[in-house]
């Protein structure tokens, strides 16, 4: 009798596993196949597949648009690169390595940029850099010129903004990367008789190397297939990327070139999935060098002696040019009820009426609510696949491999990419929710289960296997195993995986703009569509006060996810 | 009672060799039994102990615990680990850091499914599991605020608190610093005195398993090679790896003079020229390539004052220099040269020599042993 308990305990594992397959596959495989056969065959609009062809791919290459489009696509990516890893490296090690004054700033700083809208972030700039912002308007005060110092709609605008946007993430991720490393390497070359500076560009530099170049990787993968930067700062500019091409092809062209779109978003695709599989390898050496020692001590800070107080000043400078400046200019904008140059006269001018607009109307409301809703739900979705799978392939139970790859898979989409895939399943698939949020929720829940699973894989890495066989030897079959012990333990590294993509799939704007209908807008969608009819400053009052809801949030993320890096189980 | 049959787990490396495991594995344990399962590490012995546990599948094999079959490979049964009933102290400890002393220690009773226990018989149960290993006061501590050695214990308790039939340890005592481990050493003897649980300790450190063990298996590369009480283990080692992983002794090869049965004496020359006069560890043929193992403690030395030394039947007798000696608190020992042989010595630290002192080397029969070479 209690061999038959037995293999029902084995067969519940088996019969998750082939449920969760069942539910990964739909979500996943769908996409993939739609935009191959979309770049392969002829779709009639109704949505019914024609004739092989290869014209799309051809028409793709005539003309020297792909090209254009894809050496911008690269200076692009690349530029950001640079710029995020110059001001978020340089920050992340006077923080992390130094003793330098005003600490607390870069992390005030990163915590809320966390929580705001790429949307509202990329205004912010097109307000300070735009012809009549203050950049350009204190260069024709101090030099008396009539033109601009920066043409903000151009390729060099388009890095500063992507870089700035980037800087936060490179500080964050490298901060953890500086400080999780063993000091003794240091400790050791000036025990040698290094000084400083030798010990920096010797040892330091050369350690992090690994860990550095995956993250311009990173910046320059998410640069290369970002969307809000090329969309609001490009595009007037007619500086054209793979991804607004993409965009164009599908809104600006009556009716949809489907075909061509899909073609666009293969090559990108391809091109994505290539930068990935080198990123992986690289941030697999990188793992190397990130030595942790269990001894929880903290390296001792260089003395800059008087270098401090320069090191203070770069502190100071991106606190206000990454903080203070754009919501400054949010804030100016935000109380005047159209956009105007920094003078005494305009103060005369400044109103509520923004405000009490959005406060006031039930459209603002909905959005709001669709917004918290479509986060809240992806996030919980996520998370709770993310778990099992992440204990199914951790633990090597059958299936497990199979759907970590599976989940792991949708890295390769950009989001803009994912979206005209969802678009086209939901155009030809009779189920009636093509315009509704539930199209926009599924297409969150395929591009978050990347994410979700290296919260849930690498939680139950650290959750040690004995933790589990004792609980078996206990007497505990498989589900009470994954209640009281698996759950409890993974408690942070879930609800930090929950925040994070609820911050995430709050202020996309990639995916949702190709989905949402009239009844489904997003905050952000609804931010890009205000600034293209120009209503700028009631954009201004509105992110201010989103921006502040969502700081909340990330500032819970922030401190839950910080605890739970220090946390190990199970030693 | 727990019997193993023809116990086989083995596991294959990425190009199919085989890479560990255990196979063959037969023993039967009378209850109350402390049983060691002794090897160096990656020979198969934990292997043993988690088919035991039902943590692994074994290949083929039966086990069976009392009048309980838990696993029998031909009839394709096995019981879920969980309906096992064996208690396991883990490597880690593996104690939950979510729940406190007495949220870990009653947890088996909590989840168990064949008897339901009440809450108050929970409290009572717990108490006195935790009293038996000593830490009565502790239940209301949260499990991260343990010492290692307070960890082990609350693992201890944890396993026994549903008194199972049977108890398995793998190597509870490797992560404790050295002092603790002796003080756990004599700990871990008393409570299964006390409880008189049979008991299976995997262990790779020899000093644990000859003071704990009632009977100690030694496991090389996958296979017992030899299964005795601890004296027997010590004494008349079966293999040369038995005799070189057990305790520390001196090795030499030689051939045997005549043929011998097995526990006869034998006279053998060992490489360097010298007859030494062995027992026989299973039979020897004549001119057989042997081993000669002899206990560093076993030999007896005295200053050699050149006359000649009286020479019981069946003792060998040999002549050499001392050429370094060292003070170690409850011996002293000696590295003796005797012609082209060097031979590790442990004396009674009255004994006192010094380097260059001619020396005349004495070797009982019954601790010199000879190996046959097929018993490698």
């Amino acid at each position: 009798m209690s061999s038959a308990r037995g293999h029902v305990d084995a067969h519940s594992t088996r019969w998750i596993a082939a449920i969760l397959g069942i539910i990964i596959a739909l979500l996943v495989l769908p996409p993939v196949w739609y935009l191959f056969q979309g770049s392969l065959f002829e779709i009639t609009p109704t949505g019914a597949v024609g004739e092989f062809t290869f014209e799309h791919y051809r028409r793709l290459l005539e003309g020297e648009r792909l090209a254009t489009s894809a050496v911008n696509s690269f200076v692009f990516a690349i530029g950001s690169a640079v710029v995020a890893l110059l001001f978020g490296g340089v920050l992340a090690w006077i923080v992390e390595r130094t003793n330098a004054p005003f600490k607390v700033l870069a992390y005030l700083t990163t915590i809320i940029s966390l929580g705001t809208p790429y949307v509202l972030y990329v205004t912010a700039w097109l307000f300070l850099l735009g012809k009549v912002g203050p950049v350009n308007d204190l260069y024709r005060w101090l030099t008396g010129a009539n033109d601009v110092l920066i043409n903000v709609h151009s390729m060099t605008g388009m890095v500063l903004v992507e870089g700035m946007l980037w800087s936060p993430l490179v500080f964050l991720l490298l901060s953890a990367t500086l400080r999780t490393s063993n000091p003794e390497f240091e400790e050791a070359a000036r025990m040698s008789g290094a000084s400083v500076w030798d010990t920096i560009r010797r040892i330091t530099i050369r350690l992090a190397l690994p860990a550095v170049m995956a993250l311009v990787l990173l910046v320059f993968i998410r640069a290369f297939e970002g969307f809000e930067v090329p969309a609001l700062v490009g595009l007037p500019g007619r500086v054209n990327v793979l991804t607004t091409d993409i965009f164009l092809a599908l809104k600006d062209t009556v009716p949809p070139d489907a075909g061509r779109a899909s073609a666009f978003s293969v090559v990108l695709l391809c091109v994505v999935a290539v930068l990935l599989a080198f990123y992986n390898r690289i941030s697999k050496s990188a793992e190397r060098f990130h030595t942790v020692t269990g001894k929880g001590f903290r390296a001792r800070p260089f003395d800059l002696g008087a270098g401090r107080w320069i090191a203070g000043v770069i502190i100071i400078a991106n606190f206000l040019f990454v903080l203070v400046l754009p919501n400054l200019v949010l804030l100016w904008a935000s109380v005047l009820p159209f956009f105007q140059a920094v003078r005494w006269k305009a103060v005369g001018l400044f109103t509520l009426e923004n405000y009490k607009a959005v406060i006031n109307s039930p459209f603002y409301l909905e959005l709001v609510w669709n917004t918290l809703i479509l986060a809240a739900a992806s996030a919980t979705i996520v998370m709770v696949l993310t778990l099992v799978v992440g204990w199914l392939a951790v633990r090597r139970k059958p299936g497990g491999w199979l759907l970590d790859q599976m989940a792991t898979m949708p890295l390769i989409f950009p989001g803009i990419v994912l979206g005209t895939a969802v678009m086209q399943i939901y155009l030809a698939v009779p189920i009636p929710i093509y315009g509704t949020i539930w199209i926009i929720l599924i297409a969150y829940v395929i591009r978050y289960l990347p994410y979700g699973m290296r919260y849930g894989y690498s939680g139950m890495l650290q959750i040690h296997r004995e933790l589990e066989e004792a609980a078996g030897m206990s007497g505990a079959g498989n589900l009470v195993i994954l209640r009281r012990i698996v759950l409890p333990l993974l408690a942070p590294a879930v609800a930090s995986g929950w925040l994070f993509i609820f911050l995430l799939a709050s202020r996309v704007l990639s995916l949702p703009i190709l989905l949402a209908g009239p009844d489904s807008q997003t905050i952000a969608v609804a931010m890009y569509d205000m600034w293209t009819n120009g209503q700028g400053t009631e954009l201004a009052a509105m992110g201010l006060l989103w921006t502040l809801i969502m700081t909340v949030i990330a500032s819970g993320f922030y401190f839950l996810s910080r605890r739970s890096g220090a946390g190990v189980y199970g030693n | 009672m727990l019997a193993v049959e023809g116990l086989t787990k083995l596991y294959a490396n990425a190009t199919d060799a085989i890479a560990g495991g255990i196979r063959d594995a037969e023993f039967r344990l009378e209850p109350g039994t402390f049983f060691t399962l002794l090897g160096p590490s990656g020979c198969g012995k934990t292997t043993t102990l988690r088919c035991i546990a039902g943590l692994e599948k074994p290949d083929s094999g039966i086990v069976r615990l009392g009048d309980r079959i838990l696993f029998d490979g031909a009839a394709g049964m096995s019981v879920p680990m969980n309906r096992r009933d064996i208690g396991m102290v883990f490597q880690s400890y593996a104690i939950w850091p979510h729940m406190t002393v007495f949220e870990n220690v009653a947890f088996p009773l909590q989840v168990s499914k064949d008897v339901r226990y009440g809450a108050a018989d929970i409290a009572a149960r717990v108490q006195k599991a935790l009293e038996t290993v000593n830490l009565g006061g502790y239940g209301n501590r949260p499990a991260t605020r343990l010492s290692g050695g307070e960890q082990q214990r609350v693992a201890l308790a944890r396993a026994i608190v549903r008194e199972p039939q049977l108890l398995l340890l793998d190597e509870p005592l490797s992560n404790l610093d050295a002092h603790l481990r002796e003080e756990m050493r004599v700990e871990l003897k008393r409570l299964q005195r006390q409880t008189g649980i049979t008991t299976v300790y995997v262990t790779h450190d020899q000093a644990e398993a000859l003071s704990m063990s009632d009977r100690i298996a030694v496991i090389e590369k996958g296979r017992i090679v030899q299964m005795d009480t601890p004296e027997g283990i010590y004494y008349r080692p079966k293999t040369r790896f038995v005799a070189g992983f057990v305790g520390v002794t001196n090795m030499a090869r030689g051939t045997a003079e005549a043929a011998a049965s097995a526990g006869a004496a034998v006279a053998v020359r060992i490489e360097t020229g010298e007859q030494i006069f062995c027992q026989a560890v299973g039979s020897i043929g004549a001119s057989a390539s042997v081993a000669v193992s002899i206990r560093p403690e076993s030999v007896r030395l005295e200053k050699d004052d050149g006359a000649a030394p009286d020479t019981p039947a069946g003792e060998t007798v040999l002549r050499g220099r001392v050429d370094q000696a060292s003070f170690q608190g409850q011996s002293r020992r000696y590295d003796v040269q005797i012609a082209g042989w060097r031979l590790m010595v442990l004396a009674d630290p009255q004994v006192r020599l010094s380097p260059g002192d001619e020396v005349r080397v004495r070797l009982s029969l019954r601790d010199t042993i000879a190996l046959a070479d097929g018993n490698e």
